[in-house]
């Protein structure tokens, strides 16, 4: 494909062609439910289109920065209250601990970011990967089967990633060559996984012993566990990469609006492939954590599957525009992780732990939405 | 359960021999079953102890934690309840936060070794006495459980007793990294060594959590689909009851009640099964989850109360529960 002009951040949201108009008004649309309407009638109306379009840009950009300071108000309330309450959470080893126990759905969840971020966030028509905890499952069982087996750290690892990327390549020709929903066919991929990863366990724990294992599993600099520095790298050498160079926008193009980001020029199916692919990948570099995080293998992965789909999307409430984000993914993580680890220095039970996780998560949700209203 | 007995009564039955060291199984008349010992002056008072535990979601398990959380309190302790719902990475975040939290002891439920093992010696290393239920390591000073040598001993020879030493034994394996399903299938192994007319149908199965009685009872009926014939297969085994319970239904559904199903645990669904008459239920090993629980409790008391030369297992008795007694059991343990 010939090279062609290329949109810039700049372009999309002072939304000065019409093209990036129709992406920004398609993206409004989508993503701000509400809105719609008022999109659709300056569409219909276009010789309107300049003026208000800005206005209604910078109105937009106003509201969505609310919605996310309500959640992220009520994030640092929850952790002020365990500060306070329980003064070892502020701990460095403490919060060390947080995240190095947040490392593997982190992983996870960064993926599917990326996945989210291309692929739109429409439910059921956009971008989803529900395969991710099967190949965190896949490769934790062939990274733990080859350790036993009596391979070395690099083999190991190799065949861990190589796992993840055949799942995204996988996940990627279901969806863009056979043309199947993304929903459907990481679906499918997932059950392929769960079963692949019970050939190799026999459905029972592996154990799995090795300098790379001792060293993840360690603790690096200022007590601070190495899976939580390794959760900490990639969020933001992801994050780096979405920011510093143009992936990221062309992305968000591509999961705003795949027409117009085509029409500019964007090869929105590699891209798409792309981010299943690193999805796929991260899957296996999260296999590769957990085993690490668990000194083996064991079964229970696919259980990680609701609190992925869950985090990614609790990412957007502290996101500023409302949009799936890396630093967004980073901290709902983070947030999740805190709970955890507050309520048991709060020796709250377990039993009671779960419902109040899930009110809190739905206030914060609540908290994000009802800013945005009242602005 | 335990609160029903008066402390009155439990100081009998704490020296009718329901207590610390006694690998003895009780015969068939047992007494004292599921009767709480007593904790005398024992005290946890200002003591915080973290009760964590790999799941609650069957009746050994529940009945173990509820049991460890009453007898804390009882002591005028403060339990810290942490129930890692079966999964093994809550499991092992739970461990690792004692470690930075600091409570004055951790009792440790169950568990894979493998996975809780690491946890379980740093807890130690940074001066947390660690004790366990049903989950011996050289990192606690003292596991509660039941004698698992003597009771799959005991369970095994039930089962080549009643399928008169030889026939297809079925057996569900999947939990070969929990130290306490591991003694029970080796005892199973070393009994059926000497019945060499007795085998053990390869592959072994594997049993599942969740959904352990779905599953049990999807295996099973497959296998029966593939031992059509009566007398193909003579016995179903398994390391705890929930399989059994699953495969013993899926018995009944089939009509195939000439086969014989064993397992441990005595959870009331299953003795009920082994009692009656009917149910193709052969045996289970009945153990006493809240008095295994109350006995770690009084250990870590016992501990701190300066008695560092715990024995590294506390046995709890248990009884095999057969066609026979399985109603004078159910009395014993108040599930009659």
């Amino acid at each position: 494909m010939p090279p062609r002009a290329v949109p810039d951040r700049v372009a999309i949201e002072r939304g000065s062609k019409p093209l990036f108009q129709r992406a920004l008004l398609r993206r409004t649309g989508v993503r701000f439910g509400g809105e719609r309407s008022s999109a659709l009638t300056v569409l219909a109306a276009p010789d309107l289109a300049a003026p208000p379009v800005s206005r209604i840009a910078r109105a937009i950009r106003v509201t969505a920065g609310l919605r996310g300071a309500g959640g992220l108000l009520l994030i640092l309330a929850v952790l002020a209250v365990f500060a306070v309450r329980a003064p070892s959470f502020l701990d460095p080893a403490n919060l060390g601990l947080i995240l190095s126990q947040s490392a593997v759905l982190g992983i996870l969840s960064l993926g599917l970011t990326l996945v989210l971020i291309t692929g739109g966030t429409d439910v059921i028509a956009g971008g989803i990967d529900l395969s991710l905890a099967g190949t965190l499952g896949l490769s934790a069982a062939v990274f733990a089967g080859l350790n036993q087996a009596g391979f070395g750290d690099p083999a190991c690892a190799a065949a861990a990633l190589g796992t993840g990327l055949a799942v995204g390549l996988v996940n990627a020709g279901a969806i863009l060559l056979l043309r199947i929903p993304p929903l459907l066919a990481t679906l499918a991929v997932m059950n392929i996984c769960a079963g692949l990863e019970l050939v190799v366990t026999e459905n029972s724990t592996i154990p799995a012993a090795s300098p790379l294992i001792d060293a993840l599993g360690g603790t690096g600099p200022l007590d601070i566990p190495v899976l939580g520095y390794l959760l900490l790298a990639l969020a933001l050498g992801l994050a780096a990469l979405l920011r510093v160079t143009p992936l990221g926008l062309r992305a968000e193009a591509v999961g705003g609006h795949p027409a117009a980001a085509r029409a500019a020029g964007i090869a929105t199916g590699r891209y798409v492939a792309g981010s299943y692919i690193a999805s796929g990948l991260l899957g296996g570099v999260a296999g590769i954590v957990s085993v690490a995080f668990l000194n083996g293998a064991t079964g229970g992965s696919s259980e990680m599957l609701l609190p992925v789909v869950a985090t990614a999307f609790l990412g957007f409430m502290v996101s500023r525009r409302f949009v799936p984000t890396i630093t967004g993914t980073l901290l709902a993580t983070l947030f999740l992780g805190s709970l955890t680890n507050g309520f048991q220095l709060l020796h709250v039970s377990t039993y009671w732990v779960n419902g109040i996780e899930g009110a809190l998560i739905l206030a914060v949700v609540g908290a994000g939405r009802v800013r945005g209203r009242a602005a | 359960m335990a609160d029903a007995f008066s402390s009155l009564s439990r100081r009998g039955l704490f020296h009718a021999g329901v207590a610390l060291g006694t690998a003895a199984l009780l015969p068939g008349a047992a007494q004292a079953a599921e009767a709480a010992p007593a904790a005398g002056t024992l005290s946890l008072k200002g003591k915080t102890i973290a009760i964590s535990v790999a799941g609650t979601d069957h009746f050994f398990d529940l009945k173990a934690y509820q049991a460890q959380v009453e007898t804390v309190k009882e002591l005028g302790g403060t339990p810290i309840g942490l129930d890692a719902g079966r999964s093994d990475k809550a499991l092992v975040s739970q461990l690792q936060t004692l470690v930075t939290q600091k409570p004055d002891a951790v009792i440790q439920t169950l568990g894979t070794l493998t996975v809780v093992d690491p946890w379980l010696k740093k807890l130690r290393q940074a001066g947390i006495p660690v004790f366990s239920v049903d989950l011996p390591s050289a990192n606690v000073i003292n596991t509660a459980t039941s004698d698992n040598f003597s009771l799959g001993a005991q369970l095994a020879l039930q089962l080549v007793s009643d399928i008169n030493g030889r026939g297809n034994i079925v057996a569900f394996n999947g939990f070969s990294g929990v130290p306490v399903c591991e003694i029970r299938y080796t005892q199973l192994r070393t009994v059926l060594k000497y019945y060499p007319e007795a085998k053990i149908i390869q592959p072994e199965l594997r049993d599942v959590i969740p959904n352990t009685v779905q599953d049990a009872y999807a295996q099973i009926t497959a296998l029966l689909a593939k031992y059509p014939e009566p007398g193909s297969i003579a016995a179903i085994w398994s390391a705890w009851d929930i399989p059994q319970l699953g495969a013993t239904q899926a018995l009944i559904a089939a009509g195939r009640t000439e086969i014989r199903t064993y397992g441990v645990d005595g959870t009331p669904e299953v003795l009920a099964l082994v009692k009656d008459p009917k149910a193709p239920a052969g045996a289970v090993a009945a153990q006493q989850p809240s008095v295994i629980g109350r006995t770690a409790v009084l250990n870590v008391a016992r501990y701190f109360a300066g008695e560092t030369n715990l024995p590294s297992q506390t046995f709890v008795p248990a009884i095999i529960a057969n066609k026979a007694n399985a109603g004078e059991v159910q009395r014993q343990l108040g599930q009659a």
